[in-house]
């Protein structure tokens, strides 16, 4: 192992374990010593209406009603299309849509005001059907090879149908943002967020100021998962709004309820699936993917094309064709969550693979490994798998781990009995950084190092640490590279007035791209060091040469620059007495690179494996006919808690890419991203397997266990 | 700002009850979370008789404010209290939630109120005029409602130490391993001689109430092990017939499924 996975204590452990860290909603003043309002939004009860009149009643002095008329700028957030409304326009589009925000000095008091506000509505019919909605944000065609001769010529051609249901980030600290009126004139707005910069374009948009009419602070944040990738930039506007009305800071920190009902999450999905085999090789895929982008298109148009380009998964096809849709439907808007629409499609493509290899009677391990793409393959959009697939060997290790091979096949003989058995078996990989060209022509990122004349160093970036270690791991670097202590590096949290655009906490992409720049920097200050002198050094993205460049209208070329691999394996014990399934052992192989602290990393692993177990079988959301979210407290939305965490081994395997820092690709996604397949083949094997219950859903519950138990045909 | 009365002994707690509207407060692990506004609340935490696990000749006897983590700790409270009381929420929880509490507030799904049914316990009810001891039967009307007069509090747990002392069954299933609502749970304890049933209870959450299907257990009094597991399906359907399974967070054909089944495995458990 490296010198520089060698694991430190993290920067933000003590201020955390001893409850020192400040939170948004901690704050009883403002740093500058005023006192803060408390903002609520008042929520659209209707999935689809018309808004005919709002009826705020007589407010109280100090008291005051908050809604798109009060906006400066105009009333469309910055994420990608921007049409999502700081507050609704004439209609609302889903329950939960905010209205307007009442603010007042007392919580409760605002909360009796909002009470007391009249909507009147006029309602209209929501769409809330996935299979059959026919607006469209997005429609992406891509695809190689000659798929109709491929089918025309096949032995047997196979279809099938995959669902994957909502999952909710659940951090432990719910969205909350705040904003401060300052005297020069300028917005300062900070909360509980993942990109500064993307909050900073949305807010400056919003208030109609341009770039330097505002700024953005991360504050301590309690876990993002993705969910604090764009909702920060619709809160961060409304509560910017409020201050500039009220002259006054403004707080709004949402209770779990809401965050559980109206903040983006994981899009549901429908992949249909058809897979041509011919001589017992798979010679073409065609994928249909429609993913639930919710009532506006917010980040739907990157998580669908992360997830249709994985859609043919690790595998070698000769000809593709895929079709990717993000469907508008009456319901809270889904967003980034850690996979970020990959999940979905290699859930489906892992589970199509296993069920045409028992379909064809051989086993399913040796069916895909025969198709595992290598090193110098072409990708799904005709890029190149530029860098050793290091799949194999990382069988090779889980087979060892758990004697995978073996019980693969005995479990998948008939069995009798209460309790069942099933092993299953899944391999992904996930793409590093921003997919196509993105880093390049959008993000363009900058990182800068500037040196104190003490010798200490500051980090200036825009990358928040939302429990991944970045306020850790890029002072590592840095620190590594200049035969520094530790301690003489820090990395605050970002606040976009001093620190320059390295892009956002996305992507898995902060250590790869941001830790190289600074390592890059470091080796500039290196050079040019003075003792006792101020001195700063900045570095630029660059893309690296061998990428073949991507051209997102066709979807053609290198989507990314290299890939982070996992192979995971879960064997479980099903009791067909209550349906409960018992993890026997959870067991996953990573290869991010080279990991830039090892406890970190494999904290992540394991943690991203659990929410990948959750995911695949307690974690139920979903909407009823009326657009409603039920599942909205913690009694109602399980997630896996310590006792439910499996016996795990989380194994790294390095393949070090030369353009991440010391070898390190992306790691953050990965984890979550195998096991859900895994977990449900090794269900459908302790059941008998798919000639007899076929699976092809998650989250497969234990009330599913039972209910496809009692289709049993005897 | 919270109001309440903080009384040392029973007897002034039960006066107070008979003088003004109070909510009864022990372990709050419920009532934290409700947050009543401008409730008034009876503080019964530092009242020593409710905290006491004792036995007389006939009883084990746990105080309404005895914690699970307390009880889990006792040598006198029975093992299938303990095995209930375990799968309770998680440790925090646990530390600060009481008997009376899990009792009094009328939940159709609370663990220890199905282990208490099961091994016949009672309740001992105080009030400023009196006393009355009565079956959880009595007690338990229906989900959210109980027999309990406005000026009563519940003083003790009762369970008769002759059922505490039978070899029983548990079983409960939640949506996962800890701080999971019981979807379904199954609690019996039994008696057999020369593999003939003497006694024998079974009791489930999963039908939106606490019931003993007392005349149907009385069928099996007399039958040989061997022939109600035989016959499993027959006998559990005896039970299953009389019971109306609730649909919610799962439906009522996995409640009635997965109770098929414990009957089936209960039975088996006897030989």
């Amino acid at each position: 192992m490296k010198e520089i996975c060698q694991s430190v204590k993290k920067k933000d452990h003590d201020p955390k374990i001893e409850g020192r860290s400040v939170y948004v909603d901690d704050y009883n003043l403002t740093a500058s010593g005023k006192k803060i309002l408390c903002g609520r939004l008042l929520h659209s009860i209707y999935a689809k209406a018309k808004v005919l009149s709002v009826t705020v009643p007589e407010l109280p002095e100090g008291y005051y009603w908050v809604d798109r008329n009060d906006i400066p700028g105009d009333n469309n957030v910055n994420i990608v299309l921007d049409d999502t409304p700081v507050f609704c326009r004439d209609t609302v589009e889903y329950i939960g849509e905010p209205i307007g925000m009442v603010v007042g000095p007392d919580e409760k008091a605002v909360e009796a005001l909002l009470k007391k506000i009249e909507v009147e509505y006029e309602e209209l019919e929501p769409m809330l059907d996935l299979r059959n909605g026919d607006t469209t944000f997005f429609d992406y065609h891509f695809g190689h090879g000659d798929v109709d001769k491929a089918f025309a010529e096949a032995d047997k051609v196979y279809e099938e149908e995959f669902t994957t249901g909502y999952q909710d980030q659940t951090y432990l600290e719910p969205q909350g943002m705040m904003a401060e009126p300052e005297e020069d004139g300028r917005m300062f707005v900070h909360g509980s967020l993942q990109c500064p910069y993307y909050v900073h374009g949305a807010v400056a948009r919003a208030m109609g100021t341009g770039p330097e009419g505002v700024h953005i602070l991360q504050d301590v944040t309690g876990g993002g998962f993705g969910g604090k990738e764009d909702f920060p930039s619709i809160l961060g506007c409304q509560v910017a709004v409020a201050a500039k009305k009220t002259g006054q800071p403004v707080r709004c920190v949402y209770n779990r309820r809401e965050d559980l009902e109206f903040t983006p999450k994981r899009h549901p999905s429908l992949s249909k699936y058809k897979l041509a085999v011919k001589d017992g090789m798979v010679t073409a895929v065609e994928a249909d993917v429609r993913f639930d982008a919710g009532a506006y298109s917010t980040l739907s148009a990157v998580v669908l094309q992360r997830g249709i380009i994985a859609a043919p998964g690790i595998y070698n096809i000769p000809n593709v064709r895929v079709t990717g849709k993000a469907v508008k439907t009456n319901t809270t808007p889904c967003g980034a969550y850690r996979g970020f629409g990959a999940p979905q499609t290699f859930f489906a493509i892992e589970m199509m693979m296993d069920h045409i290899a028992q379909d064809l009677g051989i086993d399913s391990i040796a069916f895909k490994q025969k198709h595992f793409a290598k090193q110098g393959d072409m990708t799904s959009t005709q890029g190149r798998y530029h860098f050793p697939v290091p799949i194999p060997a990382m069988l090779d290790e889980v087979d060892e781990l758990c004697d995978l091979r073996r019980k693969h096949i005995e479990y998948s003989r008939p069995q009798s009995g209460r309790y069942r058995k099933g092993i299953g078996f899944s391999a992904i990989f996930h793409g590093a950084g921003f997919t196509g060209s993105g880093e390049r022509d959008m993000i363009k990122a900058t990182a800068k190092l500037r040196k104190y004349a003490d010798g200490t160093v500051e980090v200036l970036a825009s990358n928040g640490d939302i429990g991944q270690g970045v306020r850790t791991t890029f002072p590592k670097i840095v620190a590594h590279e200049l035969n520094i202590p530790l301690d003489k590096v820090y990395y605050s949290h970002p606040d976009t007035a001093r620190v320059p655009d390295s892009g956002p906490t996305v992507a898995s992409r902060s250590l790869m791209i941001v830790g190289e720049l600074l390592r890059r920097a470091a080796i500039k200050l290196r050079g040019i060091w003075e003792e006792g002198k101020e001195q700063e050094v900045e570095e630029h993205y660059k893309q690296p040469d061998f990428m073949i460049p991507f051209y997102l209208d066709r979807f053609e070329g290198d989507a990314y620059p290299t890939y982070a691999w996992a192979v995971s394996a879960v064997e479980v014990e099903v009791d067909t007495y209550t349906g409960v399934v018992e993890i026997l052992g959870a067991y996953g192989n990573f290869d991010v690179g080279t990991p830039v602290d090892y406890n970190i990393v494999v904290g992540q692993m394991e943690g991203g494996f659990l929410q990948g177990l959750g995911y695949a079988s307690i974690e139920k959301m979903s909407y009823d006919n009326k657009g409603r979210i039920r599942n909205n407290s913690f009694t109602d939305y399980l997630v896996p808690t310590t006792m439910d965490v499996p016996h795990m081994v989380a194994k790294m395997h390095v393949e070090e890419y030369p353009d991440g820092p010391y070898g390190a690709k992306g790691a953050g996604e990965l984890p979550l991203v195998a096991p859900p397949p895994a977990y449900l083949e090794a269900v459908e094997m302790a059941l008998g397997g798919m000639k007899k219950h076929r699976l092809n859903a998650i989250p497969f519950s234990t009330e599913d266990v039972i209910l496809e138990l009692n289709k049993e045909v005897l | 700002m919270v109001n309440g009365y903080k009384p040392t002994t029973l007897q002034e707690a039960v006066e107070i009850k008979s003088r003004v509207s109070v909510t009864p407060y022990a372990g709050g692990t419920d009532l934290m979370v409700r947050n009543i506004p401008d409730a008034v609340y009876l503080f019964l935490n530092d009242i020593d008789e409710l905290r006491q696990i004792t036995q007389d000749d006939a009883y084990i006897r746990i105080g309404a404010a005895v914690t699970f983590t307390q009880a889990l700790d006792s040598d006198l409270v029975p093992p299938l209290m303990k095995e209930a009381i375990s799968r309770i929420a998680a440790p925090a929880i646990r530390n600060a939630g009481t008997f009376g509490g899990n009792l009094g507030n009328a939940s159709d799904k609370a663990d220890s109120v199905l282990a208490g049914f099961a091994l016949d316990g009672r309740v001992r009810l105080v009030s400023a005029k009196g006393e009355r001891v009565i079956p959880f039967d009595d007690f338990c009307v229906r989900r959210g409602v109980t027999n309990i007069a406005d000026d009563e509090l519940i003083a003790e747990i009762l369970l008769p130490k002759e059922k505490c002392a039978l070899p029983y069954y548990y079983k409960k299933i939640g949506g996962r391993s800890a701080l999971a609502i019981s979807r379904v749970a199954f609690a019996g304890a039994y008696e057999v001689h020369n593999g003939v049933i003497q006694a024998i209870s079974a009791t489930v959450i999963g039908e939106g109430k606490f019931t003993r299907y007392r005349e149907v257990e009385a069928t099996l009094i007399g039958k040989s092990v061997d022939e109600v597991s035989a016959n499993a399906d027959a006998y559990a359907e005896r039970f299953i017939e009389k019971m109306t399974f609730t649909r919610g967070r799962v439906s009522a054909e996995y409640r009635k499924t997965v109770v098929t089944n414990l009957f089936k495995d209960y039975f088996a458990s006897m030989k």
